[in-house]
């Protein structure tokens, strides 16, 4: 069958369920079953479908392992193999622990798009209600045509939505509580993690490689914490410390941001001075700084300090901006190390003339005349004046023609008698009028009072309602056309029959009520 | 539209004009009518530079003959070119208006770092390595020699405006340094040079203080500038500063190391070229007798502008005999130099003055004082003959030189010190401080010389000190205020913190662990009301490390972060701009950031922090200058000897000109907004509050004086909220902007002539 091109990753033999020895498949997409000496699975759960497993606890005579559906169902598995039984059992629990988190992320994704969509669209809801809840068709059936529509539109509106920054803060809401007995806890949240990670992209290079092959999460975090990268006012004393190299990192990162240079001549100090002094001259005592053996260990550890922060701001405004230009262009990956997110000094000259102008300039000194109009820049006049015309009627009424036109009405008008002897009489003129007025006699009709009227709200809803569900359900049979495979076959043979069906004794239903209520 | 102001059309290019401005063109008008020198302070945003370009240009259109040329020095290279757009859209509004096309010439100039195009010489980073390079490639006996031998390279961009480019004249137009290296380039010219060479016949010149001050540069650049010229010093408040420092001079042991290979090289070449080429030395040496005459005929003539490294009694006597020749120099320099090094081998501080100095050097050395004063010029002249190409590598020495020319010429006012930093503990390192005392030194040629000086920035209260320590007689000083529809900035003096400990940074108490809380407490606090942009000021950079690592400690600096980004200045110029540039960034996008900066550090003399980018501005503590420091102690003493002012009185002026120079920074307009915050108690005293700016003290009431963190939080919330109602022109009409015919009106005429006060 289809499971023997499945990926085997785990076979455990002699596992019971339902007082019937069998062999335990696990599968990269499921976890199956089957009785001993059968060919087929009588038990198969995809791992998407599992919330989550049980053990029995380590001292219980059966060792045992329970599957909770999302479902509420349960299936428990018994492992009989003797000695090996608890081996087997910890084995399996193992793999499912690694998968299940994998597919769960997904089920949940899916999840909650499918209740977002559902919160988002009273009218999908309705239909859902209409065609799931009173069983009509499968949630399934109805998701698998829904979910692929909307991925592309929700994707858009995704987007559209504003990126939330991070929090300046975010390492400061991990303080420390000391637990009492000489260490130190931190607590540690996904939002954290995430911004941490966003913020210092070396972090999470790091993460990726150490865990879960070189250390656990646990582990890593907690010599996150104990590192002088974390500490950074504490100078760093040359112990093994892997997160040593996110310093350099970092370090490198300022320093290209900084050789790099900035875009605005108005804020770079460095061209700042027009003719320095030269060496030797002038009062500053300043002894040269670059020499650092002569500061302090604590002088060393304070510009450490405004190192940092400097850095750490940088970081979390790139971070915020990063997202926002991520689709944009591809080459923001080079930049996003660095914490510098906008492309070289290609339009420096630009740029410096657009910042000495606004600087100069004063607006509330400026007149009302000063406000910037584009002038309207007609090629042809003629054709602004006359809009596009199809190119055969060249023939448009000149100026001439109307003035023409214009001087024979006139004339005509000047002309005009009035023939008397050919007027209706007032009587039937006036009869006209009130036939004509409204509620006169032309005028009436029950074709204004509509169907909305005469129906009763809750019928016209349901009515509504029906409608848009037997849409839906035709829009499904539709979409089994071209018939090219033997599912779409037999949806359309079976139950899509069933479901039209169904529609329309619900549509029997609904025109019987109307009736009743009529008479 | 067109003004007239005292019979003096103006053309000012916009549809409205602030009161003030009226005023201040009123008062630039008499100093020029009067030929004399003038002080003009007014609030930054008020237009002042327009005002002073419109009036000044009218007057050089009505007057040609009275005033030939406009020089304008700024101090920052943005500022210059700002200078210039302001200009550019002056005289657009002339062409405009009048129908006739601008005959102006206006130039900026700055270093050839700026200009430069030469494709390999610009691409070098740093000021000093491109004029190494360039004088490497345009010297005269480089070109001289790449006439025998072409392979010598040569700038084809000097070459080319060395042949032609002295002969057509600059068309008329506004030049900023990137028309001038656009039309440099078109034309194949060296811009730098052509700009060197087009400012002698501009209308209108602007660049950087250091072109008038700096002896060492004006000598070079500024020597022919026309007598009937007015020269303008925008954001002057720091001028005596800068004099200073151009005047003064420190030597290490390494300068004098490095100074002894120069020496030694000078030898060597010397000796060589004595066997090659003696002609050369003896034509040198008859150039030096006769030449000095020559500068002596110059001067008398009134073409050169005087060079305070070169005084007027050196100009009647020729080189001394016992320098002329060039060993005799050489071997002079040495004996200096030696002297010199003995001198720094001494282990404990010395201060002397010059005349001290002098005798010492007489009686240790037999060197006399008058061929200590041709030092300088002597060298250059040797430096020329004997053809050294890069003398960049010849700083050392030239930096003795001129050591020597300041010490023997000027006797008064001058000290030396001999200073001890204790860099490892084993080994001394002394440095020999050669400091200016007088200001007036430096600057006294320019206001000899030029007509007209004007002196004016934001900040110049209290306005008669200038005058006394740069020792000139203006005209007229006066200090306007903004007037304003809505007070738009809100000083506060914040005193003490809720738990009622004072705020101070002073010096017993700045350490203070209460004090440092409190003022977290305070930035804290604002963090959290503020929108946008924060700007804070320390007294010092060691003091703000020290601050912000025990904020660190304390947490405070986590619980900021979670209203703002923190952005801080460091000591390294390049880093800091990249924070200003991120920390702009935080603020354009909405986050909102937080700025700690320093007084007296580069973001506070030459960064706006306009609207948003800085909708509040704390100083932190009294910027007092570091007191203990020798020199400093020196200049006071001076300062209350020659010109009677009192140690204190300077000091607080120093420290409250800084003050407003950084709360003025968020200030940039009428329609700009800010809080002002005084964290320090003393603050509130009257000789400190009395020094700040008019436009600032107006608005300081009597309630907002020794506040509480919480007081302050309080009057912050409801300026913050008033300010940001809508803010319309209607508002401003008729009380802080003027159309032309209110300005005409009888009652606002009068009402302007309150605008100035006359100090």
């Amino acid at each position: 069958m289809a499971s023997l091109s499945e990926e085997v990753l785990l076979v455990v033999k002699r596992v019971r369920q339902r007082k019937q020895d069998g062999t335990l498949y696990l599968m990269a997409e499921r976890i199956a079953w089957g009785p001993e000496g059968k060919d087929r699975f009588t038990v198969s759960h995809l791992y998407a479908d599992i919330r989550c497993q049980k053990i029995s606890p380590d001292g219980k005579a059966k060792i045992q392992l329970q599957l909770i559906l999302h479902t509420g169902e349960s299936t428990t598995f018994h492992f009989s193999n003797g000695s090996t039984a608890l081996k087997d059992r910890d084995a399996t629990k193992e793999l499912l622990q690694q998968l299940l988190p994998k597919f769960k992320k997904k089920a949940n994704k899916e999840l909650e798009e499918k209740n977002r969509m559902l919160q988002e669209d009273p009218v999908l809801f309705q239909l859902y209600k209409d065609l799931v809840v009173s069983q009509v068709i499968s949630a399934e059936e109805f998701w698998a045509n829904r979910l692929s529509l909307n991925t592309v539109e929700h994707s858009l509106s995704n987007n559209s939505k504003q990126e939330v920054g991070i929090s300046a803060a975010f390492l400061a809401d991990i303080r420390p509580q000391t637990d009492g007995c000489n260490g130190l806890r931190y607590n540690l949240t996904s939002d954290i993690i995430e911004s941490i990670f966003r913020t210092y992209p070396t972090v999470k290079q790091k993460y990726a490689e150490n865990v879960p092959h070189n250390l656990t999460e646990k582990e890593f975090w907690t010599r996150f914490f104990q590192s002088h990268y974390f500490h950074r006012d504490r100078i760093s004393t040359g112990q093994q410390d892997i997160f040593s190299e996110c310093a350099k990192q970092d370090e490198k990162g300022l320093n290209s941001m900084v050789t790099q240079g900035v875009k605005n001549p108005m804020v770079d100090l460095l061209s700042l001075e027009d003719k320095t002094l030269d060496e030797g001259y002038g009062t500053a005592t300043v002894p040269t700084t670059s020499n650092s053996s002569n500061k302090s260990l604590r002088e060393n550890s304070n510009s450490a300090i405004i190192k940092r922060f400097n850095h750490h701001s940088a970081m979390v405004l790139a971070a915020g901006l990063r997202k926002a230009e991520a689709p944009s262009d591809q080459a923001s990956e080079t930049s996003s190390t660095d914490g510098n997110s906008r492309d070289s000094d290609f339009f420096q000259l630009p740029l410096k003339k657009v910042k000495l102008q606004e600087s100069i300039e004063y607006d509330d000194l400026q007149g009302d005349s000063g406000r910037k109009t584009i002038a309207l820049n007609l090629k042809k006049s003629d054709r602004y004046s006359h809009g596009p015309i199809p190119l055969q009627s060249q023939h448009y009424t000149t100026s001439q023609d109307i003035i023409n036109s214009i001087s024979i009405i006139q004339h005509e008008m000047r002309n005009y008698k009035p023939r008397l002897t050919q007027v209706m009489s007032s009587n039937a003129a006036s009869s006209a009028i009130t036939a004509l007025s409204p509620g006169g006699l032309l005028m009436q009709g029950g074709a204004q009072q509509t169907i909305n009227q005469l129906v009763p709200t809750d019928v016209q809803i349901e009515l509504k309602h029906l409608y848009t569900a037997a849409g839906e359900l035709l829009r499904h049979f539709w979409s089994c056309f071209p018939v090219n495979t033997p599912f779409l076959e037999d949806k359309l043979m079976g139950h899509l029959e069933e479901m039209l069906q169904a529609a329309y004794s619900k549509f029997q239903v609904w025109q019987t009520r109307r009736m009743m209520r009529k008479t | 539209f067109r003004l007239n102001i005292e019979g003096l059309l103006v053309y000012f290019p916009y549809d409205y004009i602030y009161p003030e401005q009226y005023s201040y063109m009123l008062e630039l008008k008499r100093t020029l009518d009067a030929k004399g020198h003038g002080v003009l302070e007014m609030p930054s945003g008020t237009g002042k530079t327009i005002s002073l370009l419109s009036l000044i240009v009218a007057y050089q259109k009505a007057y040609p003959l009275e005033v030939t040329k406009l020089v304008y020095c700024s101090r920052t290279v943005p500022e210059i070119e700002k200078v210039v757009e302001e200009l550019r859209k002056l005289m657009d509004y002339y062409a405009k208006q009048t129908g006739v096309k601008n005959d102006f010439l206006a130039l900026a100039l700055s270093s050839r770092k700026n200009l430069c195009i030469h494709p390999e010489v610009s691409s070098l980073r740093f000021g000093k390595e491109v004029d190494g390079k360039c004088h490497s490639l345009t010297a005269s006996y480089i070109r001289a020699q790449h006439h025998s031998n072409p392979s010598q390279p040569v700038c084809q961009f000097f070459e080319e405006f060395d042949a032609v480019g002295r002969q057509v004249p600059i068309p008329p137009g506004i030049y900023n340094l990137d028309d001038l290296k656009d039309f440099g380039r078109r034309k194949g010219w060296c811009p730098y040079f052509l700009a060197r060479y087009a400012i002698l016949h501009a209308n209108i010149v602007v660049y950087s203080y250091h072109y008038l001050l700096d002896p060492k540069i004006a000598d070079l650049v500024s020597k022919e500038l026309a007598k009937k010229s007015v020269v303008v010093f925008d954001e002057a408040h720091n001028i005596d500063n800068v004099c200073i420092d151009s005047m003064s001079v420190n030597i290490t042991r390494r300068t004098l190391d490095r100074c002894q290979t120069n020496v030694e090289t000078l030898q060597n070449t010397i000796s060589r070229i004595k066997e090659t080429d003696a002609a050369k030395l003896r034509e040198e040496y008859r150039r030096l007798v006769e030449g000095l005459k020559e500068a002596n005929v110059a001067r008398e003539t009134d073409i050169y502008l005087s060079n305070p490294v070169l005084p007027d009694e050196i100009l009647q006597e020729a080189v001394p005999g016992s320098i002329r020749t060039a060993e005799h120099f050489v071997g002079f320099i040495k004996r200096f130099l030696e002297y010199l090094k003995a001198r720094l081998r001494i282990h404990h501080v010395v201060q002397e003055s010059a005349p001290q100095f002098l005798k010492d050097i007489y009686e240790k050395v037999c060197i006399d004082r008058k061929p200590l004063r041709f030092c300088a010029k002597r060298l250059r002249s040797l430096l020329r003959t004997l053809e050294i190409a890069d003398i960049a590598d010849f700083s050392a020495i030239t930096l003795i030189s001129h050591f020597a020319t300041l010490v023997s010429t000027y006797s008064k006012g001058n000290l030396y010190d001999y200073d001890f930093h204790q860099k490892t503990p084993t080994i001394a390192n002394p440095v020999l401080h050669f400091s200016c005392m007088d200001p007036s030194i430096a600057i006294k040629p320019v206001f000899g010389r030029f007509q007209s000086v004007i002196i004016t920035s934001g900040t110049l209260s209290p306005l008669d000190i200038y005058p006394r320590i740069l020792d000139f007689r203006p005209v007229t000083m006066a200090s306007f205020t903004m007037t304003l529809a809505r007070t738009c900035l809100c000083p506060l003096i914040v005193g003490r913190g809720n738990d009622q400990v004072a705020m101070t940074s002073k010096f017993e108490t700045r350490e203070d662990f209460a004090v440092i809380r409190n003022y977290g407490n305070l930035l804290l606090e604002m963090s959290a009301i503020v929108p946008d942009g924060i700007v804070a000021f320390f007294t010092s950079y060691i003091y703000m490390e020290n601050i912000v690592a025990s904020w660190y400690e304390q947490g405070i600096l986590e619980n900021i972060q979670r209203n703002k980004l923190i952005f801080i200045e460091t000591q390294d110029a390049a880093e800091t701009s990249m924070a200003l540039e991120k920390y702009q960034e935080a603020c354009e996008n909405g986050r909102g950031a937080i700025l700690l900066s320093v007084a007296r550090g580069k973001v506070s003399e030459g960064i706006d922090f306009v609207h948003h980018f800085g909708r509040a501005v704390i100083m932190f503590g009294v910027p007092y200058v570091y007191t203990q420091s020798r020199i400093l102690k020196a200049r006071l003493e001076y300062l209350r000897d020659q010109f009677q002012i009192r140690e204190n009185d300077f000091l607080t002026f120093d420290a409250m000109r800084h003050a407003a120079q950084c709360v003025g920074r968020a200030i940039r307009g009428k329609t700009d907004y800010g809080l002002m915050i005084f964290a320090d108690k003393r603050y509130a005293r009257a000789d400190k509050r009395g020094k700040l700016p008019r436009w600032i003290q107006e608005h300081l009431t009597d309630g907002s004086l020794n506040l509480t963190i919480d007081e302050t939080v309080q009057l912050s919330k409801h300026f913050l909220r008033q300010m940001a109602q809508p803010f319309r022109r209607e508002d401003q009409l008729g009380l802080s902007l003027l159309t032309l015919e209110q300005l005409q009106s009888e009652d606002m005429l009068q009402k302007i002539a309150q605008i100035a006060q006359q100090a």
